[in-house]
């Protein structure tokens, strides 16, 4: 019956042919494992369109729905966690293989005449596979690809002439938004699969029309191999080896849940995935005007390289013994590349992600008394958070580096701290009102002596406006400003000053009731896996300084029921929950709404980070990741895995061992 | 005869040859499985996945008046997919006992309106087509084709728990939309 069916499509179509020209090939000196390269490659391939296309049934290429989505496929879908996964380090996978297979080549010669179309072909496939990797990562709108691909469009954007140009055609605009992602999806689901397709049938049919290179010893050229079955089964091994050692990186070792995009994220600093890094280590030593040379000089120096290598090396000497030049400079180029990564990895970007306390200001040693109780203030406050000093710090509000040059007075000074709206009334900057009056001298004088040049700016007030916040590059606006979780209450920002010795109750308004926890619905975050790593950081900068440092507790609250603030670390029962999504909606009603402790007079209460803007809700996601790891409970915990991952890992051993266990059995029976 | 060494093709050629097409049957077969079922079991799992309870806390039960009904608002988590929307809800409770609790789905069984509870009379009232009905949900009059549906409630730690639900309209039986 296959037979019949068979020859009735040979009769209409030449299957039987194609299938023949693909497999009959003669390769001179025989099968070898490394000509598995090219095979390895395209396998990889056709598993990243199943597993891309299959993300499709889940994925929503939208700002709103696209990280959510993703995070379904990963823990509510069955098998989602691998297909998510195997499409991540497939990626990774091909940019290894594709590294490898142009390296065989070259040290082969196998560019040289007649293979240079077969080259120049691989060379476009080499730059798709770096369009595809560029465009996917930020499609699933986290921190992460978010930033890659608005660090990646903004350095297009440092082109002269058309840079701009490039950067805008990328993002569909000014900023990475939603026509920015669109743009990404298509390119990367449709356009560049579509070229890839295109030239890899280029390469294909032009390196079957001359065949393998073979050996460059002539002597172990004059044996002959064939494709089918002899390297067909060598790749199928390799192959096999490949999925095991995806299936096990998938299970061991799978891509982080990174936490929503943020794009105001201050504390985020952005760095390549490992394929970029020695293009961000190259702009270190590449600043200012030299910029553009690291960005795209140096990308484009080694495209053209590639492209003229045929025409520039024309010798038919293939042997790499006999090619010092050629192997030498191929040599450095991997060298370049290998060494601008390991540094790339090795560096560790600064910023204010992790720090509590204030940034410096000069040797703390040279302050008074008072700025440095003013610049433990600024820290533990969390000004840092929005202000920066010295290149440490947020970037919502000004630099305050050197604000004694600004010319503001001691009296400006401590109203813009006390009431920022008396200034600017459209200011996001939370006020201050129940500061002290010695608290407020202090950070007035820590204030007034940053700046080594600048003396503090004596009484005279001037009506020099302070500069304003920066403008939010967001895709989805949200104001924001950081509000430090130590004050004493009133939680509420934008309240009019109070008197700081009545109690919380009484100074709330439309705040959290005494003795309430969490009065209000949970908001966007309860439903966002947030990232624990970045949750740890935040952490770190807005909630130490009152539960402690890792949630433990112990921070005295007088007035409060206990005397103590409530450590995070355990957490309490009421909060607790095994569900992983029950456990973020309790705590989440807390960090939205804020609580006031029981208690006569408490000196401190819980701030409402949601509703005030003080946190975003990708902020307030990523903490409530942490907050849940702090409790034993994983916030991106797969629901429904189908089957666990290291259950299916050993099931796929398991397959694996079997085939290969019969074929050993076959070989002995059938094939002695 | 080419210069180069000819297709060799003696026995033991051949044997190892059909063992290379055997093998790769057989390992490429294994690897379409290990990668089919995990294709076919994300597509087939979330289409016949079945419905979890989702509990929504509403009320102390202490704070529930004995035998009168009182209308409560909460706010429930709806979830479809990746979609997840927070909704506030009213349900009507009627506390029977510290440990019993009746909690009616607002919606008149009839055609959807909201109805109220009338004090004077002791009735749900709905003012759309004037059903009545009693403090136990019974249809006494009006064109209302069954009882007011009740919601699955549960009490824990004093705490009333719903799970919210919506019914069919203007049949005599009650089924989940």
């Amino acid at each position: 019956m296959p037979d019949r069916i068979l020859r009735w499509v040979d009769e209409r179509f030449p299957l039987t042919a194609m299938i023949r020209g693909a497999l009959d090939e003669e390769i001179p000196g025989g099968s070898r494992h490394a000509y598995a390269l090219g095979s390895a490659i395209l396998f990889v391939f056709v598993l990243q369109m199943i597993t891309g296309v299959w993300q499709l049934f889940y994925y929503v290429p939208s700002v709103d729905h696209a990280y959510d989505s993703v995070n379904f496929l990963r823990t509510e879908v069955p098998f989602g966690w691998l297909i998510h996964s195997l499409h991540y380090w497939g990626a990774n996978a091909m940019i290894v293989l594709v590294g490898l297979h142009i390296a065989r080549v070259f040290i082969y010669g196998a560019y040289k005449a007649p293979r240079e179309l077969t080259w120049l072909a691989g060379v476009v496939l080499l730059l798709v596979t770096a369009g595809l990797v560029f465009t996917g990562a930020p499609l699933p709108w986290d921190e992460p690809g978010y930033w890659a691909a608005e660090v990646g469009t903004s350095i297009a954007g440092t082109v002269p002439l058309v840079g701009n140009a490039v950067k805008r055609l990328l993002r569909g605009g000014d900023v990475m938004g939603p026509l920015a992602l669109s743009r990404m999806f298509v390119l990367h689901v449709a356009i560049l699969p579509a070229i890839l397709l295109g030239f890899l049938a280029i390469h294909l049919v032009a390196f079957r029309a001359f065949g393998s290179v073979g050996p460059w010893e002539e002597s172990k050229r004059n044996s002959t191999g064939e494709f089918w079955p002899d390297q067909a089964f060598k790749d199928t091994v390799v192959a096999v080896f490949l999925l095991l050692l995806l299936v096990f990186l998938c299970v061991y070792a799978p891509p982080p849940v990174a936490g929503p995009a943020d794009p105001l994220d201050t504390s985020y600093i952005p760095k390549p995935e490992w394929n970029f890094l020695f293009l961000y280590e190259t702009l270190k030593f590449l600043p200012g005007r030299l910029e553009p040379l690291g960005t795209m000089g140096i990308p484009l120096a080694g495209i053209l390289i590639l492209v003229l290598l045929p025409f520039l090396d024309r010798s038919p000497e293939r042997n790499p013994l006999r090619r010092r030049f050629a192997m030498a400079g191929g040599v450095a180029w991997v060298g370049f590349i290998v060494t601008f990564t390991v540094i790339g990895y090795l560096s560790h970007p600064g910023g204010v992600g992790g720090t509590t306390g204030p940034p410096p200001s000069g040797s703390s040693a040279s302050l008074s008394p008072s700025a440095r109780e003013g610049s433990r203030l600024f820290g533990s406050l969390g000004c840092n958070g929005c202000h920066s000093i010295n290149g440490k710090g947020g970037a919502v509000g000004p630099d305050l580096s050197d604000e004694p040059r600004r010319g503001h007075s001691r009296a400006w000074l401590a109203a813009q701290i006390v009431n920022p709206k008396s200034h600017n009334p459209n200011t996001i900057m939370p006020p201050y009102p129940t500061l002290g009056d010695t608290q407020l001298n202090q950070i007035v004088d820590y204030l007034s002596s940053l700046g080594a040049a600048a003396p503090p700016a004596g009484g005279a007030s001037t009506n020099t406006p302070p500069a304003e916040e920066k403008p939010a590059p967001s895709a989805r606006p949200a104001p924001r400003a950081t509000v430090p979780l130590s004050v004493p209450a009133p939680p509420n920002a934008g309240l009019a000053p109070t008197n700081p010795s009545l109690p919380a109750t009484a100074v709330h308004g439309a705040g959290p009731l005494s003795g309430s926890t969490g009065q209000g619905p949970p908001g966007p975050a309860a439903s966002v896996i947030g990232s624990v790593e970045h949750g740890a950081k935040l952490f770190r900068l807005y909630c130490t300084s009152c539960h402690g440092p890792d949630g433990k507790g112990g921070v005295s609250n007088p007035g409060a029921e206990g005397g103590t603030i409530p450590a995070l670390d355990p957490i309490r029962r009421k909060f607790f929950s095994r569900d992983p999504g029950e456990f973020a909606t309790n705590i989440d009603r807390v960090l939205q709404h804020g609580a006031i402790p029981k208690g006569p007079l408490p000196e401190k209460s819980m701030l409402t980070f949601g509703t005030t803007h003080s946190l975003s809700q990708e902020e307030i996601s990523d903490l409530e990741a942490y907050i849940l790891s702090l409790n034993g409970v994983e916030r991106a915990e797969l629901k429904h895995p189908g089957i666990p991952p290291r259950t299916w890992f050993l099931v796929v051993i398991a397959v694996f061992a079997l085939a290969v266990g019969g074929l050993v059995g076959v070989r002995a029976l059938r094939f002695r | 005869m080419d210069e180069k060494t000819p297709h060799p093709d003696p026995p033991s050629e051949a044997t190892r040859r059909g063992f290379f097409r055997v093998a790769i049957g057989i390992l490429g077969g294994c690897i379409g499985l290990v990668l089919g079922i995990p294709l076919v079991g994300s597509l087939v799992g979330p289409a016949f996945r079945k419905k979890v309870p989702r509990w929504a806390r509403v009320a102390p039960v202490e704070s529930l008046p004995l035998g009168q009904p009182a209308v409560l608002s909460f706010t429930d988590q709806s979830s479809e997919g990746y979609l997840r929307e927070t909704v506030v809800r009213n349900v009507w409770a009627v506390k029977r006992s510290a440990d019993e609790v009746t909690v009616f789905s607002p919606i008149c069984t009839h055609l959807g309106c909201r109805y109220d509870w009338e004090p004077n009379s002791g009735h749900f009232l709905c003012p759309c087509h004037g059903s009545l009905f009693g403090l136990d949900g019974k249809a006494l009059a009006g064109p209302a084709p069954r009882p007011l549906d009740t919601l699955p409630v549960k009490i824990e730690n004093g705490e009333l728990f719903v799970e919210w639900e919506r019914y069919e309209l203007g049949i005599s039986r009650k089924i989940p939309v």
